[in-house]
């Protein structure tokens, strides 16, 4: 029954590039036609405010959903959570056939202290920059939401939850297929007028970090480094982007400085930064370090001074806030001296 | 003139001429009457294998600070982003490399020249080279396994 359709959700790019916009057209008109799935556009993720129409819609969906979007999914998975559209990242078999080598399915190891509170439910996130043939987009579409129709639905959950009001007026409201709202079968999640290739409700750019918990240990390096007020924690003292605003644009500073490599810059150029999965090493290798490359540090406290410079302030250089322990070292291989400290530690002395 | 020196990477012999100078980032420097001419050290040329593609990233006649990123470079074997020596100003680049760069290979200390360059630093000396080979050379191929993995 329809009950089980998957919602699509469609995060459109930030600028107007044709190519960009037509590929998220094509995609759109294909699932406004199929019946297992629920299709609406919404702007481009980073840049909503928590209280846009369009995020307001993310947040009333109850179940799994589709996210595709103009950034790596990891980097959308965690402007989600960071908005409180929290679940579990679901599997996409979309990312390159290169991958095969690696163990599919294998949760990835983490040592962050995790997402707060995440109900069972799973969030695909789909890269739209994986390739520009919409059909590629929709099989995986479609493969997820045979994956996901097989799951019986939890109404319990439903049923104990508490629904948000939207939810409650979807609910109570359901449109009748046949009469889809402007000639078109989609819920108007981002917009009011109900017409899906509209523009949705303008938006600014914004600049700001995203922390992935499967990676963040707590260890408030972010806090000690970042001198303009970005960072606090909540009532557990667990880390959190408090005034995302004071952010300075461009400036990925307290990125290089993170151990774990768990702050996120959606919109900057390097793709580690920008939340590509692992190392981002391709078939090659690099060899910038050998030929002088800035340690991160270096670069981290340089993008800081430029920054407390234009706003008037002293530049601090590597006097305030710089992580104690070791940087730049490579990661040795265990040697038998790790091995004996080790064994030390096992006899229980 | 200072001998010429050979560093064992593993059972490749890299030359190390005793008629220039070389910076940390693995770039020799021989004096010329406008300053120095910049190449890769043979060290850096193995490590690269064969050089695909060379782009500069500014204009000739540019002052530039060091470690500011000057260029790109591509091989068979790596990708790297170039950096200046040292603090100074980048007079002209070798134009012939940009259409075919294999005299980096296969010329390295002649005409695989990369760019001339005037500068007031202090460079190392072949033997002070050399100790930095030596020092750095663990790390060196520790970090290409660790990237190959």
């Amino acid at each position: 029954m329809a009950g089980t359709k998957i919602t699509v959700v469609i995060s459109q790019s930030q600028g107007k590039n044709p190519s960009k916009r037509w590929l998220e057209e094509e995609l759109a008109a294909a699932l406004i036609m199929d019946p297992d799935v629920d299709v609406s556009l919404v702007p481009h993720l980073y840049d909503l405010a928590a209280d846009h129409t369009g995020m307001l819609f993310l947040k009333s969906v109850p179940n799994d959903m589709i996210v595709l979007s103009w950034l790596y999914p990891r980097a959308a998975h965690w402007i989600l959570d960071r908005n409180g559209i929290k679940g579990h990242q679901g599997a996409t078999l979309l990312k390159g056939a290169d991958d095969d080598d690696e163990v599919d399915e294998e949760p990835p190891e983490t040592s962050g202290i995790g997402p707060s509170s995440v109900p069972d439910r799973r969030i695909y996130c789909i890269d739209l920059r994986e390739t520009s043939e919409p059909a590629t987009y929709l099989e995986e579409i479609r493969r997820i939401a045979q994956e996901t129709s097989v799951q019986t639905v939890d109404l319990m959950q439903w049923i104990q939850g508490q629904p948000e009001p939207q939810q409650l007026e979807r609910y109570l409201n359901l449109q009748p297929a046949d009469q889809p709202s402007n000639g078109n079968g989609a819920h108007p999640g981002s917009n009011n007028n109900g017409n899906r290739f509209s523009e949705p409700d303008a938006v600014k750019r914004r600049w700001y970090p995203v922390i992935d918990y499967d990676r963040c240990t707590n260890c408030m390096e972010c806090i000690d480094f970042c001198l303009f007020g970005v960072y606090g924690v909540d009532h557990q003292e667990r880390i959190l982007v408090e005034q995302q605003d004071n952010c300075k644009k461009g400036c990925p500073a307290c990125s290089r400085v993170c151990p774990e490599n768990a702050i996120v810059f959606p919109g900057h150029k390097t793709p580690a930064i920008a939340g590509a999965d692992g190392e981002v090493a391709g078939l090659k290798i690099d060899l910038s370090k050998l030929f002088g490359a800035p340690s991160a540090l270096e670069m981290a406290v340089h993008e800081r001074d430029v920054e407390l410079v234009a706003d008037g302030r002293d530049a601090v250089g590597m006097e305030v806030g710089i992580p104690q322990r070791q940087t730049g070292q490579p990661e040795k291989p265990r040697d038998e001296l790790d091995d004996l400290m080790d064994s030390l530690d096992d006899l229980d002395l | 003139m200072a001998d010429d020196l050979v560093f064992m990477m593993g059972e490749y012999q890299a030359s190390i001429p005793g008629d220039r100078l070389y910076s940390k980032n693995h770039l020799s420097l021989l004096p010329t009457s406008a300053g120095f001419q910049v190449g890769f050290t043979a060290y850096s040329v193995r490590l690269l294998q064969d050089v695909y593609f060379l782009d500069w990233a500014i204009d000739p006649n540019t002052r530039v600070r060091e470690k500011q990123e000057i260029g790109e470079i591509e091989s068979s074997k790596a990708l790297s982003t170039l950096y200046a020596p040292a603090e100074g100003t980048v007079l002209d680049f070798n134009e012939d490399l940009l259409n075919d760069p294999s005299a980096i290979n296969t010329d390295t200390y002649g005409t695989g020249w990369l760019f001339n360059f005037e500068t007031q630093s202090e460079f190392l000396s072949p033997p002070e080279y050399v100790k930095v080979l030596e020092a750095g050379w663990d790390e060196t191929q520790r970090m290409i396994k660790g990237q190959i993995n």
